[in-house]
Order: structure tokens, then C-alpha cells, then sequence
């Protein structure tokens, strides 16, 4: 075992897609930037493959693949396939020496985080973007525990659409470039998004701010009428929605569940305006170093007071269109305009 | 001897037409040498008339296109401005939402009118000459006359829309990236698509690799270029070859030899100019890879999109790509109409009106099919239905003798009135904001640069660098004089002379613009292209040493 194959987040940049995968590397990158991101390591796309090779799950799959290479074809057998292979993958153990290094890590983490008990977040961090759901198992406890889960996000990398892309494309069914994210849980007491551009007409002069009680999961799954914050970037200005939140993510004992927002908060904004003011400052200041409109994902803790309370777990360039109408009715009045002289 | 007019009501009268306009230009890309009267008849009154209609369909805020007139056998013309503010005002209005379709759903609105353009000379083609009725004939070419008609209706109003859109683009260039049209990095954006035109170079090439392939090669090269057909059609090969290459003829051979002329053969009645290009790329050699050359050009292109992307801010993208993606469609509309429209309508012109000559020199009302180019339409219907009844050889020996002088004395380049000079008329011209006229007609003037000690100073229409000695051609029927790594020197090129362009190393022209002929295609086969030197037919002798820099725009004469 001498590569390197675990790595911390500010051992990491935005360069480093294809050694952890993209998440990794935007935690590493978003470190790098000042951002506070909870505690948390990445498990290399190279560890996977250590993994694949020294259990043997690698050969398995091939094999597998060989023998049933025709009916790969038919989607009924992909699912078949799917199962299959995940269950090749999720029956191997770690062998030894990487789970004790797995192990030092995570103590280590532990230690960074102040606190002998931790809850993590594993995560997968695909370095291409590759079709199909992969996993992410929240408030995850105990070493072994983190383990296990590491490998079910390396099985996620085998879904059905997952299997028909590298078969379509060509690819070598077994290798996948998938990294891990193992990061501690924030207390979230809210959470949400921000994204640093008005998505439904692609207007980059408003950051808009969207959040409830709770983890974060609520707010990006869309199942919520969240708070909504329109701010405008030049003059401050914020226009509030604060929306009835009756439902909200939390941890249960291992995992998340959905449970009732107590009475006294349904109507009351899950975020203070100095904490607001915080967040898309900082929206502001990302968006400015990718120069491009961002979409992050934010989590107040439930101790400590704003700023310190204020953490980011995701920032990635905002998927918008500007709607085509108007692009279009933009380019006619320019050329409207050119004839003016 | 009374000689009626070749386009009535249209002829260039200096006393009636200088008080409409003081500057009238020679269209000296079509017609010189001179046209042939039924030639001049179709395109003074149809390209007058669709870029009239173009103008006006997209309301265009300054100009309501051009008028024409006819003068010897040379097409003359002047811009038509539009007159007051309000009306301007007016126009814009319209002109915004007019725009729109461009912006929406370029190859929508193009593909639609090819198909219905295609569907046209189907119909058009269907009939068998032959076989068919004089009244049969007759509408024939009645038809043809409204295929011109509507073809130059859909080339004008396509011409501006994309032209407009491309010059805005230029302009947004310019101010968000800092490059303009002279610049290469500006060329190599717009270059490196694939358009009909260059589909059927292709195809040549392909022609050239099979005749090596099957031991043709040193049999096509070693003959004359009007022998190559009946040379190779002796042997077994030879005559497989010709078979197939006929049948590409009569898919893409719809084409005159002429950009804009029907007294040549289109290239399915005679193929040699066809295959005087598969002679050419034979003579390459066997190392030269037509889709290699192609891929260079397109992977330059993507880089340069890359930086200019770069340099424009993130929340003005989206529309700049767009505008980009519309602006880099002028290329390939330049070369595909050229295929589509001109080249094709003008194919049909000529059959149907020959057509009509053979029933015409049967009867003798002609002496010779061919010398129906010497009638103009409503001459035609006079003998049309009954040819026998009819004797049209005075007007053809009139008109033949007319067109013979026009041949001996070049037509000037414009008609200026008195006191007006022809700086002052390229002033209107820009002006005007004229797409056609900014960016086919006038172009960029030189910029003279004494240092640099050139002989000639041009504008840039493909970037790049090149020596070689130079070859004068002023007309297409010297094509076949060109060698391989030849500078070509020229007034301007058509479409006609696109095969050409993979044999030599740089051009020259006289004339145009970056989006005139010689700088779409220079810039699709990766040639340096110099433009605007005014001079260069006139200074340089072919056989001198020429040393083209397109990049600096200036030309060098190597051996005085």
C-alpha cells in the first residue's frame, strides 16, 4: 500500500477531478477558498480500485460481464445485472490494510472535529457525470459502520442506467471513476441553497436564498414550501417570502427521517438577517472567483452564533437558461440598434 | 437599325438616372464579360426585384435594397435609402420582429426554402423536352421565369437576414473580445462547416482516389481536359467510371460552368470542367487528404471559439453563443446558395430555354438553339407556341453584333454624375448600413502601411501566409491554367472557381469583403486570402514570385 489513496479536503483543488471525483475536489477547492466546510476526507478513484482488484470483485464482474455479454442488451437483464454485480461488490470486506487506514482517518477526524462521537455523511464524488442515482448515506456512525457504507457507494456505481451508459459508451463495465466524500455532520438546525442567479429567467442581478428547519434535503428535493429570499446584489435589497414549513429532514439513529416542525417555528424564518447577509456575501464572492453564477448548498449549525455557525457543503455552477424568447428578442433589438448610426 | 431594348424599361438612361441617383456601380463579380441578353433580362429584372423584396420583407431600417439597370451587357446599380426619420422609425418596428425567424430557427427557414427550391426544379426537370408539346415548352419556361423569379426573392431576403446578423456579430466581436473581421482569429471562427458546395468537392476527391485506385490516373492526367471523357470511356474501367461519375453529374451537376451566365454548358451536358478538378486532385498525389485538411480547419475553429468565449463575461454568453452560432451560418449560406439558387435556377434557365431553341432552330425561327440567349422573354412567346410562323434571326444577328462590341470595350466601373467622385459614392454605400453592401460590395478599405514596404495593400480575407508565383486569370475559362502551389490573382472568384482553391497556396483579388467568395472559401481550405488591393490584376504578371501575408494584408511582388 504505498500511493496515496485518502486524501483531506485541503489537500485537494478543483484539479483534482479525476483522482477523487468532482465532489471531492469542490470540497477541496471550496476549502482552499475560505469557505468553511465541515471536517472530512476523500477516498481516491484509485482506492476503488484497489478495492476491486485485491477483492477480486473486479474479476467477478468482468467475468460476469463475459458471460452474460448478450443479454446485457435487453433492459430487463441490465436490472438483473445491476443486482448482481452490486451484490458482488457490497459482499467483499475491505481488506486489512485499507481499512486500517480508513480507520486512522477517521479517528483523526474525530479528532478534528473535537468530539469523540461523530456523525458522517459518505458521499459519492463521481469524476465524470454519469447517468443514475449514487448513493449518499447521511449520519453515519461508528468506523465499521463508515466502512460498510464506503463500499455500497462504490456498489452504487453499478444501477441499471449506470450499466447501460458504459455499455453504450463502451466502457469497461467494471472500472468506474467514482470517489467517496466522508465529511462530519453539521447540527443542522436549517439549511438550504443559494444560488447566485434568478434560474427561471436568468436574471444574474439577484441571489436568491432558499431554506427550512432541519437538513438541507428538504429544500433541494423540492418537497417544501421553503423561506425564499430575493436579494439584489447591487442595493441589498431583499424581498421575503417566509412560507409555513410543517415538515423538516432530521437524523434519526442512523439516517435521516422526516418529521413535524414544532408549532412555533412553522411560521417563523429559519434564518436571522445577519445570517443571510453572511450567506450571500459569501454566495457573491464564489460567484465572483468562477465568474459564473453559482448554485450552493448551505447548513447553520445549532451551537455557536453566525459566522461560525455558517457551513457550505456543495458549490457548483447554477444550471440556468435564459429563457429563449427573451435571447432572442435581445439579439433582435441589437440588431434593430445597428442600424442606428 | 432599330435594336429593341434587352431589359425594357430598365436600360441605364444617364439623364433620367443620374436625378434618381448620382453613383451607379458596375456588378463586376456577374457580369463581366458582358451578358448575354436573355441572361441580362432574368437577372436585372429578378435580382433587382428580390433584393427589393428582401429589403422590404425584413423592413430593414435604412434601405429598401437596390435598383438596377442594364448597360451593355453589364449589370449597374445604386442603393434605394430610405428617406425620412419617421419612416425609419417606422421600420424598425417592423424590422425587430422580422429578424426573429433568423434567430429562431436559422436552418429551419433556410432548409425549408432549399426544399421548396429543390421541389420547384423537379418539377421543372420532369418535363421530357423532347416529347413535350409546344405549349407544353412554353409554360416550361413560363414556369422557369417564376423559379428565377422566387429564387431571388428567397437569395435576397435570406442574404440580408444572415448578413445582418453576422455584421452584428462582427460588431460584438469587436467590442466584448476585441477582434474584428481583418483579424485571423476572427477567420478561423467562422470556418471549418460543412456546406453543399464543398460535399461535391468531396465527391471529386473521391473521383480521384478511384481513378488511382483503378489504374485511370496517368490516362486522365496525361489527357487534354476535353478529351478526358472520351478517353477514358474505351476502356472497360474507364467506361464503369464515367458511368458513375455521369450519375453524379446528373445529381449535382445542375450547374453552370459560369457563376452567372446560361451560354456554357451546365456541367451534366458537358462534365469536362467536372472532371478537369478530379485531373487536378490526381495530380496532388496520393498523400493529400482532402478530410484531414478539413479536420485542421475545424479543430482551429473550436479552439478560437474557446477564447473568444472566454473573453466575453458569463451573463452575456448566452446570447453571444447564439449570435455566434447564427453568424458562423453566413459561410455556409454564402457557399449553399450559390448551389442551391443561382447556380442551379440558372441550369434550369438554360434547359428550359434551350428547350425551346431546338423546336425554335427545327422550325427556323432560329438558325441555332443556342441563339436563343440572344432573345429576351416576350420574344420568345412571340414565336413560342408556332416557331414556324415566325423568323426571330434578325433580332439574334442584331443582338450578336451588339454583344461583340460590348465584348471589345469594358464597361466602367460606375457611372458617376458630374462633380460626384468615387469616394464620395463608397461613402453612401456605408452609410447605407447596407449589409450586402458592407460586406459584399465595399468591404474594409486597406489600410496603407509604408513601412512595411509592400507593393500592394489589401485587407485581410483569410489569415495566413504564402509564396508562390502568382497566376493572373481574369475569366473562369482559364481555370484549367492553374498548378499546384500557384498564388492566384484575380478581379474576384465565384463559385466556379471553389475546386481551384485546393491547389493553390494563397489569392489575391482586387475586390470584396469578408464575406465575399474568395474569403469564405480561402478561409474553409486554410488559404491566405488578401482582399481589396484594387490593383493586383493590373501589377502583377502571372510567373512573378509573389509573397502574400493575409495577416498584415499586404502583398509582395518578389521579382520586379
Amino acid at each position: 500500500m504505498s500511493e496515496k489513496w485518502l486524501y483531506w479536503f485541503e489537500e485537494l483543488h478543483s484539479g483534482h477531478n479525476e483522482l477523487v471525483g468532482k465532489k471531492c475536489a469542490n470540497l477541496g477547492e471550496m476549502t482552499g477558498l475560505g469557505m468553511r466546510i465541515p471536517p472530512g476526507f476523500a477516498v481516491s478513484v484509485e482506492g476503488y480500485g484497489r478495492f476491486m482488484e485485491q477483492t477480486g470483485a473486479g474479476e467477478m464482474i468482468r467475468q460476469y460481464v463475459r458471460d452474460h455479454i448478450d443479454e446485457l442488451k435487453s433492459v430487463k437483464n441490465q436490472t438483473a445485472a445491476s443486482r448482481a454485480i452490486r451484490q458482488i461488490v457490497e459482499s467483499r470486506e475491505m481488506p486489512p490494510d485499507m481499512r486500517e487506514e480508513l480507520y486512522r482517518y477517521y479517528e483523526e477526524l474525530k479528532l478534528r472535529a473535537g468530539a469523540d462521537e461523530i456523525a458522517v455523511a459518505v458521499r459519492s464524488s463521481g469524476a465524470v457525470s454519469m447517468p443514475g442515482q449514487m448513493e449518499t448515506y447521511l449520519n453515519v456512525r461508528g468506523r465499521e459502520s463508515v466502512v460498510r457504507k464506503i463500499i455500497e457507494v462504490w456498489g452504487s456505481a453499478f444501477t441499471t442506467r449506470a450499466i447501460a451508459f458504459r455499455l453504450e459508451k463502451g466502457m469497461p463495465i467494471e472500472k468506474a471513476p467514482i470517489g467517496v466524500a466522508v465529511l462530519k455532520m453539521v447540527q443542522a438546525r436549517s439549511a438550504g441553497v443559494v444560488l447566485t442567479v434568478l434560474p427561471t429567467i436568468g436574471d444574474t442581478s439577484k441571489v436568491v436564498v432558499e431554506g427550512n428547519w432541519g437538513l438541507g434535503e428538504s429544500v433541494v428535493s423540492g418537497d417544501i414550501n421553503p423561506d425564499q429570499f430575493i436579494v439584489d446584489k447591487e442595493s441589498g435589497c431583499v424581498e421575503c417570502t417566509v412560507n409555513r414549513k410543517t415538515k423538516m429532514v432530521v437524523y434519526k439513529d442512523s439516517g435521516t427521517t422526516v418529521a413535524d416542525v414544532p408549532e412555533d417555528l412553522q411560521g417563523k424564518r429559519c434564518l436571522d438577517e445577519q445570517e443571510l447577509k453572511e450567506i450571500v456575501r459569501i454566495a457573491k464572492e464564489i460567484e465572483s472567483h468562477f465568474n459564473c453564477p453559482q448554485d450552493m448548498e448551505w447548513v447553520l449549525d445549532c451551537s455557536g452564533r453566525c459566522p461560525e455557525n455558517l457551513y457550505w457543503v456543495q458549490a457548483r455552477p447554477a444550471k440556468f437558461s435564459k429563457v429563449k424568447e427573451k435571447e432572442a428578442d435581445y439579439l433582435a433589438e441589437l440588431m434593430t440598434r445597428m442600424f442606428k448610426c | 437599325m432599330k435594336v429593341y431594348d434587352v431589359v425594357p424599361g430598365l436600360e441605364f438612361d444617364p439623364e433620367r438616372d443620374f436625378a434618381q441617383s448620382p453613383a451607379w456601380f458596375l456588378d463586376g463579380t456577374h457580369s463581366v464579360p458582358p451578358w448575354t441578353p436573355m441572361f441580362g433580362w432574368f437577372w436585372v429584372n429578378f435580382c433587382r426585384h428580390g433584393m427589393q423584396y428582401g429589403a422590404e420583407k425584413l423592413s430593414l431600417p435604412t434601405v429598401k435594397g437596390w435598383d438596377w439597370r442594364f448597360h451593355n451587357g453589364g449589370g449597374y446599380l445604386t442603393l434605394l435609402l430610405v428617406k425620412s426619420e419617421e419612416e425609419k422609425q417606422r421600420r424598425e418596428v417592423q424590422f425587430r420582429k422580422a429578424i426573429l425567424p433568423f434567430i429562431e430557427d436559422y436552418d429551419g427557414l433556410w432548409g425549408g426554402f432549399v426544399q421548396e427550391m429543390l421541389g420547384r426544379y423537379e418539377k421543372l426537370k420532369s418535363l421530357d423536352l423532347e416529347k413535350a408539346t409546344n405549349i407544353e415548352l412554353l409554360d416550361n419556361f413560363e414556369e422557369t421565369i417564376n423559379t428565377c423569379r422566387r429564387m431571388w426573392e428567397i437569395h435576397m431576403y435570406m442574404m440580408y437576414g444572415t448578413y445582418t446578423a453576422y455584421i452584428l456579430f462582427e460588431n460584438m466581436c469587436r467590442d466584448l473580445a476585441g477582434i474584428d473581421d481583418t483579424s485571423p482569429d476572427f477567420h478561423n471562427l467562422v470556418s471549418g462547416f460543412d456546406n453543399k458546395v464543398f460535399q461535391v468537392d468531396r465527391r471529386l476527391w473521391e473521383f480521384s482516389k478511384r481513378a488511382r485506385e483503378e489504374g485511370l490516373a496517368d490516362l486522365v492526367v496525361a489527357c487534354k481536359a476535353s478529351e478526358i471523357r472520351c478517353k477514358l470511356e474505351e476502356s472497360v474501367a474507364g467506361k464503369g467510371f464515367m458511368k458513375d461519375f455521369m450519375d453524379f453529374m446528373n445529381e449535382d451537376g445542375w450547374r453552370m460552368q459560369r457563376m452567372s451566365e446560361i451560354n456554357l454548358p451546365t456541367w451534366v451536358e458537358d462534365p469536362t470542367p467536372a472532371l478537369v478538378n478530379v485531373k487536378q486532385f490526381i495530380q496532388k498525389g496520393g498523400s493529400f487528404n482532402l478530410d484531414e485538411e478539413r479536420k485542421k480547419i475545424t479543430d482551429q475553429r473550436k479552439e478560437a471559439e474557446k477564447t473568444v468565449l472566454s473573453k466575453v463575461p458569463q451573463e452575456q454568453r448566452g446570447w453571444f453563443e447564439r449570435l455566434m452560432v447564427l453568424a458562423q451560418k453566413s459561410g455556409v449560406f454564402s457557399e449553399e446558395h450559390d448551389h442551391y439558387l443561382d447556380l442551379y435556377t440558372h441550369a434550369m434557365m438554360r434547359r428550359s430555354a434551350l428547350g425551346l431553341g431546338n423546336r425554335f432552330a427545327c422550325d427556323g425561327a432560329l438558325d441555332r438553339a443556342e441563339d436563343i440567349f440572344f432573345l429576351i422573354p416576350d420574344e420568345v412567346r412571340r414565336a413560342g407556341l408556332n416557331p414556324d410562323q415566325f423568323d426571330m434571326r434578325y433580332i439574334v444577328s442584331r443582338r450578336k453584333e451588339q454583344w461583340n462590341e460590348w465584348m471589345k470595350t469594358p464597361n466602367p466601373p460606375a457611372f458617376l454624375k458630374e462633380g460626384f467622385d468615387l469616394e464620395m459614392a463608397m461613402g453612401v454605400l456605408i452609410q447605407s448600413m447596407d449589409p450586402i453592401a458592407l460586406k459584399v460590395v465595399v468591404g474594409s478599405m486597406p489600410q496603407v502601411r509604408p513601412e512595411l514596404k509592400a507593393d500592394l495593400y489589401g485587407t485581410c480575407g483569410s489569415p495566413g501566409v504564402a509564396e508562390g508565383p502568382a497566376r493572373v486569370i481574369m475569366n473562369e475559362d482559364e481555370l484549367p491554367l492553374i498548378e499546384e502551389g500557384d498564388i492566384l490573382v484575380a478581379a474576384s472568384t465565384s463559385p466556379s472557381w471553389t475546386p481551384v482553391f485546393s491547389m493553390i497556396k494563397g489569392v489575391i483579388v482586387d475586390r470584396g469583403a469578408s464575406l465575399s467568395h474568395a474569403a469564405i472559401v480561402g478561409r474553409e481550405y486554410g488559404i491566405p486570402v488578401v482582399m481589396n488591393v484594387f490593383e493586383g490584376t493590373t501589377k502583377i504578371k502571372s510567373g512573378q514570385r509573389v509573397k502574400v501575408d493575409a495577416n498584415l494584408g499586404v502583398v509582395f511582388i518578389l521579382d520586379k
